[in-house]
């Protein structure tokens, strides 16, 4: 099998698998237990909270841990909601944002907030000044991602927040196609609030990042024991958030081969594709975007059919309008790029991570044109 | 609703799990058909591996099948 959709998730590094066992088996106190097994259990949990933080660049009391990115992202939105409950409040969001935050968007629209969902270029990126011109007086909230999941664009968060940060205006990014995979740096950045999550850096899934930064006001998401700083309660997943911590440290420390490596295999793909299918072209930004996530469009064949011929031969890869129960609406990341709904509805997502090879990137190259070939031939 | 034949061997009458397979892997609007034979031999995969895709398929809620 040759696993290529690490935009989706990712295959747990094996030093986070080990390191967290133990909390499975013989370390399995409650974090919050007074007894050594307990206190083992929370030195971990601070531990993985200073190996994120530092991995960011943020102070450990800065991070929260939460179920996944879309609790995060779904927390600040409604945070800033119940924080200006009965004010008439405007949030500015982009139009290719995870369903996580666009869907909480339209649930904060529902209690009569106001809404800006600002468009995107054709490779997917927000301008600088389209911020700045939707910003109004009663805006409290703007919230962009710092990676697109299905195009892999990176969006100007560094710019976009110094000048919210000069106006005064949070500034939430959903980075859980970012940390782990091109450098993030919370102050460069000028953000408020960070979304990461564990399995999208090799990491476990069920754990996720919430930056707040120091002297912000967080309303709190669960009610009951003191855990995370009283804002959400529940027993920690002491063993997630330890595979959390190494696997960040590990991606961060390995970042720079990584990449390069990373870089190597999409363009091994994309030339072995085009030497075959010189109709392939190629969606999103050329330049600003992940280095592991390249997003294909083959004029006349369908994604969903070649993501299904490429699974009859073990490969995984994604297309964003898969039918799943007869509806195979087209993704609405392409369609905001300019596509047409039939350009969204060729297109794939190829996404390497760092378990992958070259001589795997070379036979998805082969696979693809393969499969494009045989769909090609009968349509 | 109109009989569909196997664009290969000519199997008339192709069953439903057929003509759904050829939309759902070759073309949602595609004209022609294959049987479940001639597809595996096309795909370069056996016909075993076909039905269970059916059955996913079926499981995921797809209405082609």
């Amino acid at each position: 099998m040759i696993y290529a959709d690490n935009a989706a998730t990712t295959k747990i590094s094996d030093l986070a698998l080990e390191k967290m066992l133990p909390f499975l088996r013989e370390q399995y106190g409650n974090a919050s237990s007074q007894y050594l097994l307990g206190t083992r259990a929370k030195r971990a949990v601070e531990q993985a909270r200073r190996q994120i933080s530092a991995a960011i660049w943020a102070k450990p009391p800065e991070i929260i841990f939460t179920s996944g990115g879309s609790e995060s992202n779904n927390w600040v939105l409604h945070n800033v909601a119940d924080s200006y409950r009965g004010q008439a409040i405007h949030v500015i969001t982009s139009s290719i944002e995870h369903h996580s935050v666009l869907n909480a968007c339209q649930a904060l629209e529902a209690t009569g907030a106001e809404l800006t969902y600002l468009p995107v270029d054709n490779y997917g990126r927000v301008a600088v000044d389209d911020v700045k011109k939707a910003v109004k007086a009663n805006t409290r909230l703007v919230t962009l991602m710092l990676a697109n999941n299905e195009i892999g664009t990176i969006q100007p968060i560094s710019e976009i927040g110094r000048f919210l940060y000069e106006s005064g205006i949070l500034f939430h990014t959903d980075a859980v196609q970012a940390v782990g995979h091109i450098p993030v740096n919370v102050n460069d950045l000028h953000v408020d609030f960070l979304t990461a999550s564990a399995h999208k850096f090799n990491g476990a899934k069920g754990t996720g990042i919430l930056y707040k930064k120091s002297g912000l006001k967080l309303l709190p998401l669960i009610f009951g024991g003191a855990q995370e700083q009283g804002l959400r309660a529940g027993t920690e997943n002491v063993a997630g958030i330890v595979a959390a911590g190494y696997a960040l440290e590990e991606s961060i420390a390995t970042m720079g081969e990584t990449t390069e490596r990373l870089k190597t295999m999409i363009d091994a793909t994309v030339n072995g594709i085009r030497k075959r299918v010189p109709c392939v072209k190629a969606n999103g930004d050329p330049k600003n975007r992940l280095p592991g996530t390249i997003n294909l469009r083959f004029d006349g064949v369908s994604g969903e059919s070649l993501m299904h011929l490429l699974d009859l031969k073990g490969i995984c890869i994604s297309t964003s309008s898969a039918c799943t129960s007869g509806n195979d609406e087209p993704s609405h990341v392409l369609l905001a790029s300019g596509l047409t709904e039939k350009q969204a509805k060729e297109s794939i997502r190829i996404s390497y991570g760092r378990h992958n090879t070259l001589e795997e990137a070379n036979i998805v190259a082969i696979a693809v044109s393969e499969a494009y070939n045989k769909i090609n031939s009968v349509t | 609703m109109e009989k569909k034949s196997c664009y290969v061997c000519g199997k008339e009458a192709l069953s439903k799990n057929e003509i759904g397979l050829t939309k759902k892997l070759l073309d949602k609007n595609s004209k022609r058909f294959y049987c479940l034979d001639c597809l595996a031999e096309y795909l370069e995969v056996d016909t075993a591996f076909l039905l269970a895709k059916v059955e996913e398929f079926k499981e995921q809620g797809c209405k082609l099948f």
